[in-house]
């Protein structure tokens, strides 16, 4: 379980959460929704400890992360699994050494066995094919792709992390990366996916937070989130309701026959 | 000027630059990332130091060649390029070139890398930046700087004997046996410690200021800038206190 009590942060003078209570179980599927600089990739950051909150605590299966040192939030971090967003590959080294980073650091594997595992995991998210590429010969949707698969090789988190993980993406490769994420999410590990696209969150996840001003506007189902009155939701809202009418016309405004 | 900010940011200072420092003798060691480094910074800058250290040894021969025969001393060339370059002019310059491309480099590759989260990765696997990405750097320019600095001398004083031989008219046994003659522990330990020391604090303000990159390419392109014009002023200052602590602990009368 993780639980946010009472966190406030700020980045220089700007307030970005403001006294967030908040509590996610790792079996959950959770879609983290709200404008740019609304403080969502924060909420991330903190779970992990990156960066430490101004007020209130972070924890984790009920430890308290807050005061830890980076040796001591190792243990915690190897809890997650998180994709950053545009994957943030070591543009120095190619997919299968990006693969093979932890590998080699925290295993005493064989090449041979090293460079098994890195195919094995690099075939389960489909990119087999890419693996001696330099991150820059990578299209969008593979470079979130060999993300994925590098923050699994080490083995098996207990929950997933992405940050805007279909940013950027055509709507196919967009609707391929929804399709691994909860594939990933099948055996029971949950996720918090951090997006501002809400037909992307609506095709993975349970529960839906919408962060406004730093406080927490909005948490509940997909039907709630759907029929909520506030005005900021409806925005996203419309965005869905506008793109399903788009579809609907024929490129010059004229409608199907 | 935020006066609570800047002491702030000297301690984030002090405090990477001594736990880089300190990492070269604590565990994990990462030798292939050293080597990287090393062939970064020493095999990638020889070419550089040494055009910029040949045409430095060579104007200043050209120049104590004009001021030297005016006064009927020109036999002196050898002995006062020798000194200027092994005291002052080949760790000084060689330091400056150093900074240009491979202080540049460092603060750059490790601003993108904070933009583009590749450090917050490294935390996240449970690598310690500091360890991973700087101790590696400090090592390479504490090997590389001093090797390039005597690469550098050796060129800067061919540059000298080509124009005191070629142009100036002198003998050039003379002027080698000049050379030799100042090549005295004094004067070679005068130069050969400022190399280890300018290495360092180039090193450490690159990497600060790199891994302290915000705002995008705006804010890459000031932490480089910073980082090179800090750099500079830094082996200047440095160079001078130096001169003046070495010349009195070397015995040298001023």
């Amino acid at each position: 379980m993780i639980v946010f009590d009472g966190v406030s942060f700020s980045y220089g003078s700007r307030r970005v959460l403001r006294d967030v209570h908040l509590s996610v179980g790792f079996h959950e599927r959770v879609a983290v929704l709200g404008g740019s600089g609304e403080g969502k990739t924060t909420i991330l950051r903190l779970i992990l400890g990156l960066i430490k909150p101004d007020e209130g605590g972070v924890l984790i299966e009920g430890d308290d992360i807050t005061g830890k040192s980076e040796e001591e939030l190792r243990d915690v971090r190897m809890k997650f699994s998180i994709v950053f967003q545009e994957g943030a590959l070591f543009d120095s080294l190619d997919v299968k050494e990006n693969v093979a980073y932890c590998l080699r650091e925290y295993t005493s594997m064989s090449e041979e066995e090293i460079d098994s595992r890195v195919r094995e995991i690099l075939g389960s998210v489909g990119v087999e094919h890419a693996i001696h590429l330099m991150p820059e010969e990578l299209s969008g949707g593979m470079h979130r792709r060999v993300s994925i698969a590098r923050s699994l090789a080490l083995g098996t988190p207990k929950m997933f992390l992405y940050d805007e993980p279909t940013t950027g993406l055509d709507p196919v490769n967009a609707d391929n990366i929804c399709r691994l994420i909860s594939d990933l999410s099948k055996d029971g590990r949950g996720f918090i996916m951090v997006t501002h696209k809400v037909s992307d969150a609506l095709k993975v996840a349970d529960r839906f937070i919408f962060l406004k001003d730093g406080s927490l506007l909005f948490d509940g189902d997909s039907r709630g989130l759907l029929h909520a009155d506030a005005p900021e939701i409806r925005m996203f809202i419309e965005e869905i309701t506008y793109q399903d009418r788009a579809a609907e016309r024929t490129p010059y405004g004229g409608e199907h026959v | 000027m935020d006066i609570k900010g800047l002491l702030s940011d000297l301690q984030d200072f002090y405090t990477l630059s001594y736990r880089g420092l300190l990492g070269i003798v604590r565990r994990p060691f990462y030798f292939k990332d050293a080597m990287i480094q090393m062939d970064y910074a020493g095999a990638g800058s020889l070419v550089i130091v040494f055009i910029v250290d040949l045409f430095v040894g060579m104007a200043l021969s050209l120049q104590l060649s004009a001021e030297l025969s005016s006064l009927g001393m020109k036999m002196y060339i050898g002995m006062i390029v020798g000194i200027s370059v092994v005291r002052e002019l080949g760790p000084v310059v060689t330091a400056l070139v150093f900074t240009g491309r491979v202080g540049a480099g460092m603060a750059s590759e490790l601003g993108s890398m904070v933009l583009g989260h590749q450090v917050d990765t490294i935390r996240v696997f449970g690598f310690d930046p500091v360890k991973k990405l700087v101790t590696p750097r400090i090592v390479s320019s504490l090997i590389m700087l001093p090797a390039l600095t005597v690469i550098g001398v050796a060129v800067s004083l061919l540059g000298g004997y080509y124009i005191a031989v070629f142009v100036s008219h002198q003998s050039g046994t003379f002027y080698w046996s000049s050379i030799r003659k100042i090549l005295t522990m004094e004067n070679v330990l005068a130069g050969a410690i400022k190399p280890f020391i300018f290495g360092y604090l180039i090193s450490s303000i690159c990497c600060y200021m790199g891994l302290s990159t915000k705002g995008g390419s705006v804010g890459l392109r000031q932490s480089t800038t910073m980082a090179v014009v800090m750099s500079i002023v830094m082996i200047i200052i440095s160079d001078f206190l130096l001169t003046r602590v070495l010349l009195y602990v070397l015995g040298f009368s001023v």
